[in-house]
């Protein structure tokens, strides 16, 4: 089911919201809503894995947090709370992530009038994270085959020397990630200063309107405006 | 001196380089940020969190400066993107405006000292006050910000949080540990450039 992408960034604000700052009840309804759409794109499995992980972090969340055990059930609950909290909103962005592609979404931004100017560093932002971990991945596998890890005698006697080992030749790695990528870009005639074609087509379709509908209904009843108190209000 | 004429309008294709920088460093100092500050996790430490963000984000954020053709639209987009991150991770709307600000601030820094150390320095140490500005909802709006931490800290995290919040010294003390931060790793930064980038003519 493809959906426009002004309505995954409607969704991805809506359930943000909810799950940041609104009661659970809120959250589980946009989890939800993400997770038939992710059934509908075929990826039941991993809808699956998320539920008995959520639901097992849930059991355990207010239990522990209860306990007043210093700075390990500190440390335990924000774990868990990673896992209760953030995760939901992760399975939205990773929602928006794998079914959305640049092209699409610069269109919709397009659409939006967002200038290029605000829209290229945001794709490149939200495409390089994967790449960063990947990056710092290998650079700590190499660094752990010279015998540098985190905990050894090496770092703990200048703990400045992590620093070094790990992030220089990560930013020497990201500065020509950076250029290689500015060239592909301005070979494929992407520029900040011309309005830019594309093939996709995009555009609200039925599937658009009731996700459309279902984020302002859910924030409609965050805000206690429900048809029943516009009926009562209204009446006599 | 070459003999090279140009029209003194800088080319659209620094421009693209730029963004794509811009958006490459933004999602380091994200990550960076996030990792330096689950410090914070430790009530004991989380004043000291902002100066373990601003010393671990000065290297990147050096390479950032001296890579940077248009400091004042690129300083502002980086902060600017922090700023709305964190409204979409329940951080109040303030951030993203005093992002904005801290970037425009720290892109005239760079654009009057022209990217020499001074410049990258005082930027630095302005982006450094991003991170401390986050705990500003802990004093402004109290209740609010403790209602929001009690959904996922536990009591004796909220107990000290409370007891930070009756008095401004820890806010003063967030600011001075992220500048503190800031001055430390503007040094450390300015020896990790002489040393790796400028060696390998990453940047002049």
């Amino acid at each position: 089911m493809k959906l426009d992408p002004r309505t995954k960034l409607l969704l991805t604000l809506v359930a943000n919201g909810m799950i940041f700052t609104a009661p659970l009840a809120y959250s589980i309804l946009m989890v939800l809503a993400t997770s038939i759409l992710l059934i509908f794109e075929g990826k039941w499995r991993f809808v699956c894995a998320f539920f008995f992980v959520y639901l097992g972090a849930g059991v355990f969340f207010d239990a522990v947090k209860s306990l007043d055990i210093g700075t390990s059930g500190t440390i335990i609950v924000a774990s868990l709370f990673l896992i209760y909290r953030i995760m939901p909103g992760c399975v939205v962005l990773y929602y928006v992530m794998t079914t959305t592609k640049v092209n699409e979404f610069m269109a919709g931004m397009s659409r939006m009038h967002v200038p290029n100017k605000v829209t290229i560093p945001l794709i490149v932002m939200i495409r390089f994270f994967p790449t960063l971990f990947d990056e710092a991945r290998d650079i700590g596998h190499a660094m752990q085959m010279r015998g540098i890890r985190l905990f050894s005698l090496r770092t703990l006697t200048n703990p400045f020397s992590i620093l070094e080992y790990r992030l220089v030749p990560l930013l020497v790695s990201l500065t020509k990630i950076a250029d290689e990528l500015s060239i592909a870009v301005v070979t494929r005639g992407l520029s900040p200063e011309t309005r830019r074609t594309c093939i996709a087509t995009i555009g609200f379709r039925v599937q658009d309107v009731i996700v459309f509908v279902y984020c302002l209904a859910v924030v409609a009843l965050l805000c206690g405006i429900t048809p029943f108190s516009v009926i009562l209000e209204d009446g006599p | 001196m070459s003999n090279i004429r140009t029209t003194g309008k800088k080319s659209s294709n620094t421009l693209v380089r730029d963004l794509v920088n811009v958006g490459i460093f933004a999602a380091l100092y994200v990550v960076l940020a996030g990792i330096a500050a689950s410090v914070g996790f430790i009530p004991a430490f989380i004043i000291v969190s902002t100066f373990m963000v601003s010393l671990v984000t000065s290297v990147p954020l050096f390479l950032f400066f001296s890579k940077v053709e248009r400091p004042l639209l690129c300083c502002t987009l980086l902060c600017g993107f922090f700023g709305v991150l964190m409204v979409f991770t329940g951080h109040g709307i303030s951030i993203s405006a005093i992002g904005i600000v801290l970037g425009i601030v720290s892109g005239l820094c760079l654009k009057v000292f022209h990217k020499s150390f001074m410049g990258c320095f005082l930027a630095n140490v302005t982006i450094s006050f991003l991170p401390s500005s986050m705990m500003i909802p802990l004093w402004s709006s109290t209740e609010e910000y403790l209602a929001y931490c009690s959904s996922v800290c536990d009591a004796a995290y909220i107990a000290h949080l409370n007891e930070l919040s009756s008095s401004y010294w820890p806010l003063i003390g967030l600011f001075v540990f992220g500048a503190l931060g800031a001055v430390i790793g503007g040094f450390i930064a300015r020896r990790m450039m002489k040393k790796h980038f400028e060696r390998i003519g990453l940047v002049r």
